[in-house]
């Protein structure tokens, strides 16, 4: 059973690796491996006192955890479910062994696991005993993660049936991202934390979380006190089987139905007053009934606002009111990298559009008035609020400038981003009863979040110059750049977008339809690269840049500097390295250069023979 | 029903020669990666004709019929309805067709009427007129009363299907293209969309519809054309493809289907 689901879950990865997802496998591989080295480090660090680095190493893997309970929310469920198999007789418990045993197929789990080496590092620093009790302690807590993430995915996926689960999975979503988000808070202040150590009560909260009981065993088997040793390990097996009994329940029959939505009586289904008429206005109208009615729409609704909430809401912990004015900034920030898949989300409905030329700009702008209608008027009372709250007058300009240039520029990146970084996903009826499953967003989102950040760059920079001159009307003029800013993104990049969507609609609903974009034709004089399907030459191109930096400034360089012994570290990120650590950061700065030039080199062989036959 | 009446005033008027077809597709090919959807289709709808296509599934209609109403970009060849090519113009030419695809999204958080009257605002109807076609097919499709707030998301195949086909009526189209419009749709319906039908080619409308549903095809059309891995290998008036035999036999003998692989499954019989 286990034998033949991983080798369902290897074809899948194969799949992925030669589809449109490519880009986001590969660079999403490389940044957790980056993640992976860089939590090793942590164990090496050297502090004042010794529990600090315990202290240390337990946020990480409280990140760690965290991070694969949020994955399925933007990762959409994973590829082999409980429910793909209800049919076949098969013993429940023996099902979930072999999907348990899919799941740590993949990317994200030997990452973890890697990851997860820290503690055996962290043990190596302790003595012989430590690390023996170090190397059980990855496996458990690696199981723990898997488990646990397979478990609340469930949990959220039953939520988000109805309206008001999807607000509250999007309340907990939005704790958990702030908890994970956060806690890099303290790696920014890591030297300072160092000498000084954590504060006791944060210390031993972090402490008592079962991602840290590993840690705890191994620094109480470098003082020999076996009772603590023994019982946090015992702990974290306990809950895992706890885990595991759970989640081998969950993979029966669906036991919560759907909340039914109803819609609008036959008196009131065509709008009245001033949208009866004209196409921006059907749009909009359609829209807003979206926005009220789907959960999904729900939860993106909660997620923004909850976010800016719990973020500006942290630093009042240590007394810092500085976040609080940009309560509504972050508001509109989370509102556009949320909704960002948005014609994604409606699946294969672009064929009314594609059928309707002309229809392409309403279809933009109405969705674009909408997304405002819900977004800006909490945006608005937020940054009041928060402003009033806060105080700081001097940040005001700041506040009221992002609000005013992230709304604009969140409003024009909308639909520009859903056009042309379209994540395809199943068709909303396909996945009524479980509106997780949806498509793979977490790139999507990384896109929207940077640019949206982008167009609020001109606004900051004047208000940065007003402040540098001490100019008050300069940093004012920031908000008139903010509305110009707003301005131009909202009417051109809506521009872009509709004539984008009308130029490409047949290709769009092609790959929505499929999941996998058109092969380009080979035209006169084309080279084969300008010939790939777009994202093969995305992968083709990042994964040789990927190559070039890791193999030459980060492997080649270093490795004749350590063997001519003249060495300055620059960039070279093995030279940062404790020097035990330095030669295998180069090996694996070597394994994945040579691996990135190989999988380009694949990339284009296998593009050639296609296009030649 | 007014809608003949209405198009027929409505809608632009067809070719200057008067003689052109109501659907011609010419030569539309379609490769995906080395495979061929559709190898060769030139396919003619003569006006007022009640046109139907069969092929086994795989045979390549959904794809052609994609192309010829402008969903799927064609590699080759072009498609025309009255005279206006669906690619080179498609304002006119898409506003002359109405299409139901087979197994397409809406937007599934409206009801039917929502849907309706959203599309009609799109197109530019006035708002009495949207309203009088709507209550008109929600009534003969039996889309209002008990499941007037239902959405569209929690419609069965059927009602989707019946749906869909409102929404290919509503703007009053001179041409319906319809891909498997009676596929999981239950008999009592099935009967109604058949009159319905009857009427509009009645009306002077014409219909291009596919199906794997021999007798229905037989029973409806008047021409028909039988694709086959992706190639249009007979069409013309139903009697003269048929050549004495019943369509199905017709069908097995164009299509090719070999009785030999069915000697194996002995273990089927206990």
């Amino acid at each position: 059973m286990a034998g033949a689901l991983i080798h369902m879950k290897l074809a899948v990865m194969r799949r992925d690796i030669s589809g449109p997802r490519s880009s986001w496998v590969f660079g999403g591989a490389l940044v957790g491996l980056l993640l992976a080295v860089a939590t090793i480090d942590v164990a090496t660090l050297n502090a004042t006192h010794d529990s600090t680095v315990r202290d240390l190493l337990a946020v990480v893997f409280a990140v760690w955890t965290l991070g694969w309970m949020l994955g399925p929310a933007y990762s959409g469920q994973p590829v082999l479910r409980g429910e793909q198999f209800q049919l076949q007789p098969i013993p429940r418990r023996r099902l979930a062994l072999g999907l348990l045993g899919s799941a740590f197929v993949g990317v994200t789990a030997p990452v973890t696991f890697v990851a997860f080496t820290a503690l055996v590092a962290f043990g190596i620093r302790l003595g012989a005993v430590p690390v023996v009790v170090a190397v059980p302690a990855v496996f458990l807590q690696l199981l723990f993660v898997v488990l646990l993430s397979r478990l609340t995915a469930h949990l959220f996926g039953a939520l988000s049936r109805s309206r008001i689960g999807g607000a509250v999975s999007a309340l907990l979503n939005a704790a958990m991202l702030v908890a994970s988000s956060s806690c890099w808070v303290v790696f920014i202040a890591v030297h300072s934390v160092l000498t000084t150590g954590f504060s006791h009560g944060f210390s031993i909260t972090v402490r008592s979380l079962p991602s840290s009981w590993g840690v705890l065993a191994v620094e109480a088997a470098s003082r020999s006190d076996w009772p603590m040793t023994v019982l946090p390990l015992l702990g974290l097996a306990l809950l895992t089987a706890l885990l595991w009994v759970a989640w081998t329940r969950s993979l029966g029959p669906a036991r919560w139905t759907r909340a039914t939505v109803r819609g609008s009586g036959a008196d009131r289904a065509a709008p009245g007053g001033r949208l009866s008429s004209g196409a921006t206005a059907a749009v909009y109208v359609k829209e807003m009934r979206t926005w009220a009615r789907d959960p999904q729409r729900m939860q993106s609704f909660v997620v923004a606002p909850a976010f800016a909430v719990l973020t500006c809401l942290v630093p009042l912990a240590f007394h810092s009111t500085e976040f609080l004015p940009f309560l509504g900034a972050l508001t509109a920030l989370m509102g556009a990298v949320t909704a960002a898949n948005l014609y994604g989300q409606d699946g294969t409905a672009l064929w009314l559009t594609v059928l309707m030329p002309g229809s392409e700009r309403a279809d933009v702008r109405g969705r674009q008035l909408a997304w405002l209608t819900v977004f800006a008027p909490m945006t608005v009372v937020l940054t009041a609020v928060g402003i009033a709250v806060g105080g700081h007058p001097e940040l005001r300009p700041w506040a009221l400038a992002s609000t005013v240039a992230l709304l604009g520029g969140g409003a024009g990146l909308l639909p520009l981003v859903a056009v042309t970084q379209l994540a395809p996903g199943p068709d909303p009826r396909e996945i009524r009863n479980a509106p997780l499953d949806h498509s793979d967003v977490t790139g999507q989102a990384f896109v929207m979040m940077i640019m949206a950040l982008g167009t609020a760059v001109p606004a900051m920079a004047t208000v940065l110059a007003g402040q540098l001159l001490h100019e008050p009307a300069l940093r004012w003029a920031g908000l008139v750049a903010g509305a110009a800013t707003a301005v131009v993104c909202y009417a051109l990049l809506g521009r872009a977008a509709h004539r984008a969507l009308a130029r490409r609609g047949p290709e769009l609903l092609y790959l929505m339809r499929t999941g996998k974009e058109q092969r380009g034709k080979a035209g006169e004089g084309a080279t084969f690269i300008q010939a790939m399907p777009a994202y093969r030459r995305r992968l083709f191109w990042s994964s040789f840049l990927v190559g070039c930096i890791a193999l030459f400034p980060q492997a080649l360089v270093p490795l004749l500097m350590k063997v001519s012994g003249k060495v300055s570290r620059v960039w070279f990120l093995a030279l940062y390295m404790p020097n035990a650590w330095q030669w295998p950061v180069i090996a694996l700065m070597s394994v994945i250069g040579l691996g990135s030039f190989a999988l380009a080199a694949r990339i284009g062989l296998s593009e050639l023979h296609a296009q030649r036959s | 029903m007014t809608m003949q009446k209405e198009s027929d005033g409505g809608a632009p008027t067809p070719a200057a020669d008067g003689q052109a077809a109501a659907f011609e597709l010419v030569g539309l090919r379609k490769t995906f990666g080395t495979y061929e959807a559709v190898g060769q289709a030139d396919l003619t709808v003569a006006p007022g004709s009640f046109f139907g296509l069969v092929g086994p599934n795989g045979a390549g209609k959904t794809t052609m019929l994609s192309m010829a109403v402008g969903l799927l970009r064609p590699d080759a060849g072009h498609a025309k309805v009255f005279g206006t090519d669906v690619w080179k113009e498609p304002e006119r030419a898409k506003e002359l067709m109405g299409v139901l695809p087979d197994g397409l999204a809406m937007p599934e958080q409206l009801t039917g009427r929502e849907l309706l009257s959203y599309l009609g605002q799109l197109r530019g109807l006035d708002k009495a007129t949207v309203a009088g076609r709507v209550d008109e097919l929600l009534a003969v499709l039996e889309l209002s009363g008990d499941t007037e707030r239902t959405l569209i998301l929690d419609y069965s195949t059927g009602m989707r299907k019946k749906i869909g086909l409102a929404v290919a009526l509503l703007h009053g189209p001179r041409l319906l293209v319809l891909d498997e419009p009676f596929e999981a749709v239950d008999p009592v319906a099935a009967a109604m969309l058949k009159r319905l039908l009857k009427r509009f080619v009645a009306g002077g409308g014409s219909v291009l519809l596919s199906s794997h549903v021999m007798a229905l095809v037989e029973q409806m059309c008047d021409t028909v054309a039988v694709m086959a891995k992706g190639n249009v290998v007979a069409q013309g008036p139903l009697d003269q493809v048929r050549g004495g035999v019943s369509l199905e036999e017709r069908f097995v003998e164009l299509v090719g289907v070999g009785a030999e692989n069915e000697e194996g499954l002995s273990w089927l019989a206990r």
